[in-house]
C-alpha cells in the first residue's frame, strides 16, 4: 500500500515508537524527587540484569531467604521499586501515578487483580505483562493512605517462585495463578 | 685468474712477527680487565647496588599489583552485597505489597463467608 499523503506517513511514523513503546515489560518511571522529598523514609532500588547478576552471586544457598530469592531472580532481567512512605495522609496526589498507569494500559499488559480494602483504605493493582503465555512483566502500584509503592519486574517472571518466596518470607501465598480472567483495558 | 687469487691469498695469510711490545701490551689488558670486570667490553656483571635496586623495583611493583589486586575485589564484594542488599529488599517490599492484596482478598471473601486460604 503506497500512502500519497504526508499526514498518513507522520501517523506511522508517530505509531512506531508507540508500538515500540507498549510492547516493553520495563515501564519507565516518571520522576519522584517531588515525592521523595516529601516523603519521611523512601527506597529507590533499579536493578538491572548485571546487578541481579553479580547480586546471585553473593546469595547464600544455605540461607533458605538467600535460597529462594536466588532462584526467583533467575531469568529476570531487572527490578525496579519505588517506595515512599509519608508522615500524614494524602501526600500524593492519584494524579502523581498518571504517567505509570498511562503505560499499563498498553496492549500487553493485563490487569490481574485489583483490590481495595475499606478498613485499611489500601489498594493494590497487579499487571502482567505475558508474551507467547509466559510471564515477561509484572507491575504492583499499592497505594496506601501513608504509603506509594511502585514495583516492576521485568523477565521470565515464575509464579511459583514468587509463591516460594512468599512462604519463605513468612507471607501467605497468594493465588496469582487462580486469576485467569484478567480485567481487560 | 685462480693462480691470482691464490698469490694473493698467500700474500694475506702469510705469517707475520708481531709488533713490538705486543706480548707485554696484551698481558696489560688482561690483568686491567681482571681487576675491573665491569670495564670489560660486552659484558654487564650488577653490582650489589643494582641488585638492590632492581630487587626493591621488582617488589614495589608485585606489591603495587597485588594491591591493586585486593582493591577491585574489596570493590566488587561490596558492590555485590550492595546488590544482594537490594534485591532482597525489592522482594520485601514486592511480598509486602502482594501480602497487603492478599489480606484485603480475605477480608472481602470473610465478609462473603468465603474462604480465601483454601
Amino acid at each position: 500500500m503506497i500512502m500519497h499523503k504526508p499526514w498518513k506517513w507522520t501517523l506511522w511514523l508517530a505509531l512506531v515508537p508507540a508500538l515500540s513503546f507498549a510492547a516493553n515489560p520495563r515501564l519507565v518511571l516518571p520522576d519522584f524527587t517531588a515525592l521523595a522529598n516529601k516523603a519521611s523514609d523512601s527506597v529507590t532500588i533499579t536493578l538491572d540484569a548485571s546487578m541481579l547478576s553479580l547480586a546471585a552471586r553473593f546469595l547464600d544457598p544455605n540461607d533458605p531467604d538467600q535460597a529462594a530469592a536466588e532462584d526467583a531472580i533467575k531469568g529476570l532481567q531487572g527490578i525496579v521499586v519505588r517506595s515512599y512512605t509519608f508522615d500524614q495522609d494524602a501526600a500524593y496526589k492519584a494524579s502523581d501515578l498518571d504517567g505509570v498507569r498511562s503505560q499499563l494500559t498498553a496492549p500487553g499488559w493485563n490487569r490481574l487483580m485489583e483490590t481495595r480494602s475499606q478498613k485499611s483504605h489500601a489498594s493494590v493493582e497487579i499487571f502482567l505483562m505475558t508474551d507467547a503465555n509466559k510471564a515477561v512483566g509484572l507491575a504492583v502500584i499499592a497505594s496506601e493512605p501513608r504509603q506509594l509503592t511502585i514495583v516492576n519486574i521485568i523477565g521470565a517472571i515464575d509464579l511459583e517462585k514468587l509463591h516460594k518466596i512468599e512462604g519463605r518470607f513468612g507471607v501467605p501465598k497468594l493465588d496469582l495463578g487462580a486469576t485467569k480472567a484478567p480485567v481487560s483495558h | 685468474m685462480t693462480d691470482d687469487l691464490e698469490s694473493k691469498l698467500r700474500d694475506a695469510l702469510r705469517p707475520a712477527a708481531p709488533r713490538e711490545n705486543f706480548e707485554e701490551r696484551l698481558m696489560a689488558r688482561i690483568a686491567a680487565a681482571q681487576r675491573d670486570p665491569v670495564k670489560r667490553r660486552g659484558a654487564f656483571t650488577p653490582t650489589p647496588a643494582t641488585w638492590w635496586f632492581s630487587a626493591a623495583m621488582a617488589a614495589t611493583v608485585i606489591l603495587a599489583v597485588g594491591v591493586q589486586h585486593h582493591r577491585v575485589d574489596q570493590e566488587n564484594r561490596e558492590k555485590g552485597l550492595e546488590a544482594r542488599r537490594q534485591v532482597m529488599q525489592a522482594l520485601r517490599v514486592t511480598n509486602d505489597k502482594l501480602d497487603l492484596a492478599y489480606r484485603a482478598v480475605r477480608d472481602q471473601s470473610g465478609a462473603i463467608g468465603g474462604d480465601p486460604g483454601a
